[in-house]
């Protein structure tokens, strides 16, 4: 069956209070724990969609909570339900919508990872053992995700010339655009020195390439199209989505040095940009997932906003931040506004495509690509009015 | 004072030889008895040709460094920072992870040829790590 643009949409979105919770946790409390924060997020995005907790009939949580439980605590019996990240929950609720299993479907998400200590490296990294990639190679000290990364970008850098400040670019682009959202929890500006004196955490990554570790929730709730615009004015629309792996060599992690995920990215690009019928060029904001600053130079070569190659040049002539000619992951990314793996930069989507985005709002916004390369898993997926 | 314990195997039915080659310091992966893909990790099936036979085949050591990063954080107590981990293509073809030992090239590390030597860590495990090849021009 071919898939339907425009016959999903999200109408409700929600979150915690991210800067307020990262405060709390520092001085110590304990906000919630992930079923809370995400139940916060819920609330947050039923109140915002504005339809009665009885029409819902889908539910999908996050990978850090228990779908049982999760559904208890919402008091949600639903139709369909499943755990998934954040894009692919997307492309679940999708599936499900066009297939008839469900018609609104509520996508929550919350993580205490920041106050429960949750360690992406070392001897107990979270993910480890079902992710072996994280884990394989400990006995040489190789751990950490950050440095699988890290491993990366050097490798890419000696190839396609990129240079630190070039890459520095990024993290100076996201943090600008933070200093225009009140939810980022870092919003003072930096500039490339402050950048390129920065700390190592595993070289060549600066510490302002990493993620903000943070406690938090994210809900959505998508719905299909008739639906939709029944109870709104405003719905956003699945324009088109995209999916392709490589998993052939992961362990060795050969996808990630010799060829950058690029094959799956052009495919998983390609394939929604079929579906939407719109490409790169069309697009008015951009959002990648950015779990480390590296996920961006590579998914603006492997999505086709610049030739493979020439994302160096891009950066510093075409620009990612505020005035750039490409809005880069506006809402600050996982750099500076919170990591929530991928489900805040959905949130970002829908505010800017209902003109909600405030004093950083790309004026007039109709199309917004998301974009996630994950472990092996390219996903593409187009927003739009 | 307390030795850190190296950072144990992820325990996979399918290494074992390897680690066993490993201890005996005669380095060994698993190749295939059909196609002759040499697999790293070991696995039950050749993602090439989908054989289930193997043999297990010394290898030369030989190989380039594709990329390498300096950890400047300690994440395991057996690898206070700063330390350095390699990524090495095998003449045979995989990559392996490990760690460059003696003297570091000046500036770029990548596309310097390596061979392989033993390490013994400070609690007795034996590691496959690698050195610049001096052989090589």
């Amino acid at each position: 069956m071919a898939r339907t643009p425009r016959a999903t949409a999200i109408i409700g979105i929600g979150q915690t209070d991210w800067s307020g919770d990262w405060r709390r946790v520092r001085n110590g409390e304990k906000p919630a724990d992930s079923v809370g924060y995400a139940a916060q997020a819920f609330q947050d995005a039923l109140r915002d969609s504005g339809i009665p907790k009885s029409d819902i009939d889908g539910l999908i949580v996050g990978p850090t909570t228990a779908y049982e439980r999760m559904g208890e605590v919402l008091g949600l019996n639903v139709r369909w339900g499943g755990q998934a990240d954040a894009v692919q929950a997307i492309l679940q609720a999708q599936m499900a919508i066009e297939s008839g299993y469900a018609k609104v479907i509520a996508l929550v998400y919350g993580n205490d990872q920041r106050s429960a200590g949750t360690q992406y490296g070392g001897p107990s990294a979270m993910g480890g053992q079902s992710f072996l990639s994280y884990v394989y190679h400990s006995p040489w000290g190789m751990t950490s995700q950050g440095a699988l990364y890290a491993l990366t970008l050097r490798r890419y850098q000696h190839e396609r010339g990129l240079s630190e400040a070039d890459m520095g670019q990024v993290a100076v682009a996201q943090r600008a655009w933070a200093t225009m959202n009140d939810a980022a929890i870092q919003r003072k500006p930096i500039t490339v020195d402050d950048y390129l004196q920065s700390r190592y955490v595993c070289e060549p990554l600066h510490v302002f390439d990493y993620c903000l570790v943070n406690d938090g929730g994210v809900a959505l709730i998508i719905a299909d199209a008739e639906y939709a615009e029944r109870m709104r004015p405003d719905p956003v629309y699945i324009l088109g989505t995209g999916r392709s792996d490589l998993n052939t060599g992961a362990t060795s992690l050969e996808p990630r040095l010799t060829d950058y995920y690029l094959p799956a990215q052009q495919q998983a690009g390609t394939a929604s940009y079929e579906m939407a019928g719109i490409g790169p060029d069309d697009m008015d904001v951009m959002l990648a997932y950015d779990s480390f600053s590296v996920h961006v130079p590579l998914a603006l070569e492997g999505y086709g906003y610049c030739d493979v190659g020439g994302v160096a040049q891009f950066l510093t002539e075409k620009g990612i931040g505020p005035g750039g000619a490409l809005p880069v992951n506006t809402h600050g990314g996982h750099l500076s506004e919170s990591y929530m793996q991928g489900w805040n930069h959905q949130l970002e989507a829908v505010r800017q495509l209902r003109g909600e985005a405030g004093s950083r709002q790309i004026p007039g916004a109709q199309t917004v690509h998301y974009t996630s390369d994950v472990a092996g898993k390219c996903m593409s997926v187009i927003y739009g009015r | 004072m307390d030795i850190a314990p190296t950072p144990a195997p992820v325990p996979l039915v399918h290494d074992i030889p390897f680690w066993d080659s490993v201890k005996q310091k005669d380095l060994k992966l698993q190749r295939c008895a059909d196609c002759g893909q040499f697999r790293y990790p070991a696995g039950p099936i050749c993602a090439e040709c989908n054989s289930e036979q193997a043999t297990w085949e010394r290898v030369s050591g030989k190989g380039t460094i594709l990329s390498w990063v300096v950890f400047h954080k300690t994440y395991l107590p057996a690898y206070p920072a700063p330390h350095t981990v390699i990524a090495v293509r095998l003449d045979e073809g995989p990559i392996m992870i490990s760690n460059l030992e003696g003297p570091e090239p000046e500036g770029s590390w990548i596309d310097e040829r390596v061979s392989l030597r033993y390490s013994t860590m400070p609690d007795g495990v034996v590691l496959p790590r690698f050195e610049l090849d001096r052989a090589a021009s």
